[in-house]
């Protein structure tokens, strides 16, 4: 436990072992890549409904830069933005002190962790340096295309020629990030088998504790295919040596599947934390206990578990055997039903609640309808195999994918993030700008991506700079306008998140100061300071039951702290 | 305001009529959900005792209308890929005899269409090449040979609401029929490099007479 004692600038941001600090870094650095990715799909957007001359704060726009905006700015925001908030930070800051412990279990190896991190955005970020333009070739890297722009590895380029290009230096960032990743989950699973105080058994776990572990083990478990893929791929760019050509022997939809098979649950991944996080949220704020606490876990678990058997519901055009599809599409049709489970579990939760609309919960409720109701839903149009015939790489599928996506990320992150802020920093934020960020996001959220269905039903396709090739089809003036109140409501969203930025600085110094508890919470992480001291708990807490006995008949209260007996 | 551009096949007509099956599965989940949602944040304010709040859900029992639900999406989905999987079977799993075969093949940044050439038969000395424009007849069965050149392509037909992968090495054989003359979209929908959003062709879609007079025409040139 030691002494708590204040460190400096240096030593809080970049040399602390706690995780609470680490936490911190995570936070702020994937904020700063959220500024980009947030940047870059402002400029292509704002192509897409204006045209690409005089983008303010931009300039002009061409081709080969519309791609690698869109590359960068999918790949930014899933392994950049996604992976370190809903793991990194809710990982870090809250298992430790939500199992009643001091530190991670490896406190160096997760400093480590974020070090590699960082490095990875930096080489990220310099692939715009290379002589040849950062890597466009859409996050999934299909080859022969992330081989070279013209498909084939040209036998006059060098090693080193090819090693400094766009695409070696996103796929090298991409594997630091996994090993910062993959650092990271072997430590917040260790912590928490090892490391919970007295009395926490796993049936006591906080719901989100749960959801961060099985996540990290479902990454661990679909990643390694990647890896191999992308080693493969590495030698292709590097050295040719072809494993993806099919003129010498390779095959272009073997690096598909190996991608998939992790892709698909990296979306798993970066929900299951989002929705534990809300879980939290929706008990506390109900002022009820989670209903049907293990039948989400096991719920949980089998939807992570299927999401490992649906990766080529991806591919259903892509030239896979048409009755293997079949079988991903009856699968990927299923996986709705552990969903459901869960979704209703949580609407159970609401159900005769003492509902107090605080911003957290705001966030919280915002996530769990829009997940359900565009992202979940449409998720059934796309699993069929029959109408993903059309909607395939078309608007309708970046619409479906930002419905799950955006709620995961960001109205489940700034939930979590308004829940736990005055934990972290000892003062609460402004409500009233919280409202004012709350409802921006959420309405221009919608607006942004409503009118992006239907383009897709349209028959507009994806990753494309301009659509006047296709005069008729898609530059009627309804798919203009469409394309223009999107672009709007993205601009309006974007300048919705400085209220934020402000609300979170502001009242870092300014804010109301804020008590232990002052959700009226249960469990642990209430119990210390508002913000822990070194070492998080003095004494450390015994557990005597499960976080979730709000409006306990045998108690006065209507709230029932873990510690409680 | 229409939701989907012209269909030209029976096909499409069919994928469409599916999408509306499935927005109506969705609809009614969506309503009940909603219900759900809605009704305890709008009574949030009544008193309850603590007796009725303490919900903890656990024994089956109790979670009883957590499974009824889990049932009823569990039937939807059963009537979705009931609905469904004769299409793809027809779409996909199916290739009827062809009445008129050619080639298409992907590459930077355009459609090559290889006809058949006068003697009717493809891969033979007389194939002719045109660029960026296919021809097909309308009515009749058309086997197209997918392929592509340098990167992976995607031949989308969005009116006949036909997508296929073009791959590099690799020849991959789908079919279409169409039922509307006119002039429609070949879009390439996989991301091929700086030039995917100019490798637009155009299908034209003829009633025979007009068609054979066409292929005449490219064939003497
Ligand atoms: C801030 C609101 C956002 C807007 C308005 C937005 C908009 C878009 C649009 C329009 C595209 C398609 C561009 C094209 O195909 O030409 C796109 C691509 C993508 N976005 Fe977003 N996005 C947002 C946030 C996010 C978030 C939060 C994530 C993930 C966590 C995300 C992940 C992706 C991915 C993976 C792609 C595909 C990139 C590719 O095609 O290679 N986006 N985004
Ligand atoms: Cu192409
Ligand atoms: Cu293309």
């Amino acid at each position: 436990m030691g002494t708590h004692k204040k460190h400096g600038f240096w030593h809080r941001y970049f040399f602390s072992l706690d995780h609470k600090d680490i936490g911190f870094q995570y936070l702020l650095t994937a904020m700063f890549m959220a500024a980009f990715g947030g940047f870059f799909v402002y400029v292509f957007r704002y192509n897409l409904a204006f045209g690409p001359s005089d983008i303010p704060l931009y300039g002009d726009l061409a081709a080969k830069q519309y791609n690698q905006l869109v590359t960068n700015h999918g790949a930014i925001m899933i392994f950049w933005v996604g992976m370190p908030i809903l793991l990194a930070v809710i990982g870090n800051y809250l298992i430790p002190i939500m199992i009643g412990t001091d530190d991670m279990a490896f406190p160096t190896l997760n400093k480590i962790s974020y070090w590699i991190f960082l490095l990875s955005c930096i080489v990220l970020l310099s692939g715009f340096l290379m002589p040849t333009g950062a890597f466009g070739g859409g996050w999934t890297m299909y080859p022969p295309l992330s081989v070279s722009d013209f498909g084939y590895n040209n036998p006059n380029t060098t090693f080193w020629s090819n090693f400094f290009t766009g695409n070696t230096f996103f796929l090298l960032a991409v594997a630091l990030e996994f090993i910062s990743m993959l650092m990271g989950g072997i430590n917040f699973v260790v912590t928490t088998l090892n490391k919970r105080a007295k009395g926490m058994s796993l049936m006591r776990l906080p719901l989100v504790v749960w959801m961060v572990n099985i996540a990290n083990l479902l990454f661990m478990f679909s990643v390694g295919p990647l890896i191999a893929g992308a080693f493969m791929l590495l030698m292709d760019i590097l050295v040719g040596t072809g494993f993806f050509d099919a003129y010498r022997g390779g095959d272009p939809i073997l690096w598909q599947h190996l991608f998939w098979f992790f892709g698909h649950p990296e979306v798993y991944v970066l929900l299951l934390p989002s929705i534990g996080a809300v879980g939290e949220i929706i008990s506390t704020f109900s002022r009820k206990p989670l209903f049907g606490y293990k039948m989400v876990i096991l719920m949980v678990i089998i939807a992570a578990i299927l999401s490992l058997v649906v990766w080529a519901h991806h591919q259903f055009v892509s030239g896979i055997d048409p009755g293997a599809a079949n079988i991903f599409s009856l699968l990927t049709i299923i996986i709705s039903i552990p969903f459901a489970g869960m979704v209703l579990s949580y609407l159970g939760t609401l159900w005769k609640g003492n509902i107090r609309l605080e911003i957290p919960m705001l966030w919280a409720l915002g996530m769990l309808a829009t997940f359900t109701f565009f992202g979940g839903f449409t998720g059934l149009h796309l699993g069929s195999n029959v109408f993903d015939i059309y909607a395939h790489d078309t608007y309708f599928v970046i619409a479906h994918f930002h419905y799950t996506l955006f709620p995961t990320v960001f109205l489940g992150g700034f939930a979590a993030f308004y829940y736990w802020y005055p934990k972290f920093s000892g003062r609460m934020m402004n409500k009233t700008l919280g409202l004012i960020h709350f409802w921006g996001t959420f309405i221009f959220f919608n607006t942004i991506f409503i009118p992006l269905f239907w383009l897709g039903l349209q028959g507009q396709h994806r990753r494309i700079y301009n659509y006047s090739a296709w005069n008729d089809l898609l530059m009627q003036p309804e798919h203009i306008m469409a394309r223009q109140i999107a672009t709007v409501s993205l601009i309006f969203l974007l300048l919705f998140q400085f209220v934020f930025l402000f609300n979170f600085f502001y009242s870092l110094k300014k804010g109301k100061k804020a008590s232990k508890n002052p959700w009226e919470a249960n469990t642990l992480e209430w119990q210390t300071d508002s913000p822990p001291p070194h070492g998080n708990f003095d004494p450390y807490p015994v557990v005597q039951r499960w976080p979730y006995d709000y409006n306990h008949p045998e108690k006065e209260l209507d709230y029932c702290p873990q510690t409680e007996s | 305001m229409n939701i989907f551009p012209e269909s030209i096949s029976q096909i499409g007509s069919e994928m469409d009529k599916l999408f509306w099956i499935i927005t109506a599965v969705v609809g009614i989940a969506t309503v009940i959900t909603l219900f759900l949602f809605i009704y305890p944040i709008v009574t949030r304010k009544r008193n309850k005792t603590k007796e009725e709040m303490y919900m903890v859900g656990n024994s089956h029992n109790k979670r009883k209308w957590v499974y009824i639900g889990m049932m009823l999406l569990f039937l939807g989905d059963m009537y979705i890929l009931l609905k469904e999987h004769p299409i793809w079977e027809s779409v996909e799993q199916t290739l009827p005899e062809p009445d008129f075969k050619i080639v298409i093949i992907g590459k930077q940044w355009m459609w090559n269409i290889i006809y058949p050439g006068p003697d009717g038969k493809l891969y033979t000395d007389d194939d002719v090449m045109a660029y960026n424009e296919l021809h097909v007849p309308v009515n009749k069965v058309v086997h197209m040979d997918i392929k592509a050149l340098d990167v992976v392509h995607s031949v989308f037909l969005p009116q006949a609401r036909f997508k296929q992968d073009a791959l590099p090495g690799r020849t991959i054989t789908r079919w279409i029929k169409l039922n509307k003359t006119g002039e429609y979209d070949i879009s390439c929908a996989e991301i091929c490099g700086t030039g995917h959003s100019i490798m637009r062709g155009t299908m034209y879609v003829e009633d025979f007479n007009t068609w054979e007079k066409t292929m005449a025409d490219i064939y003497k040139k």
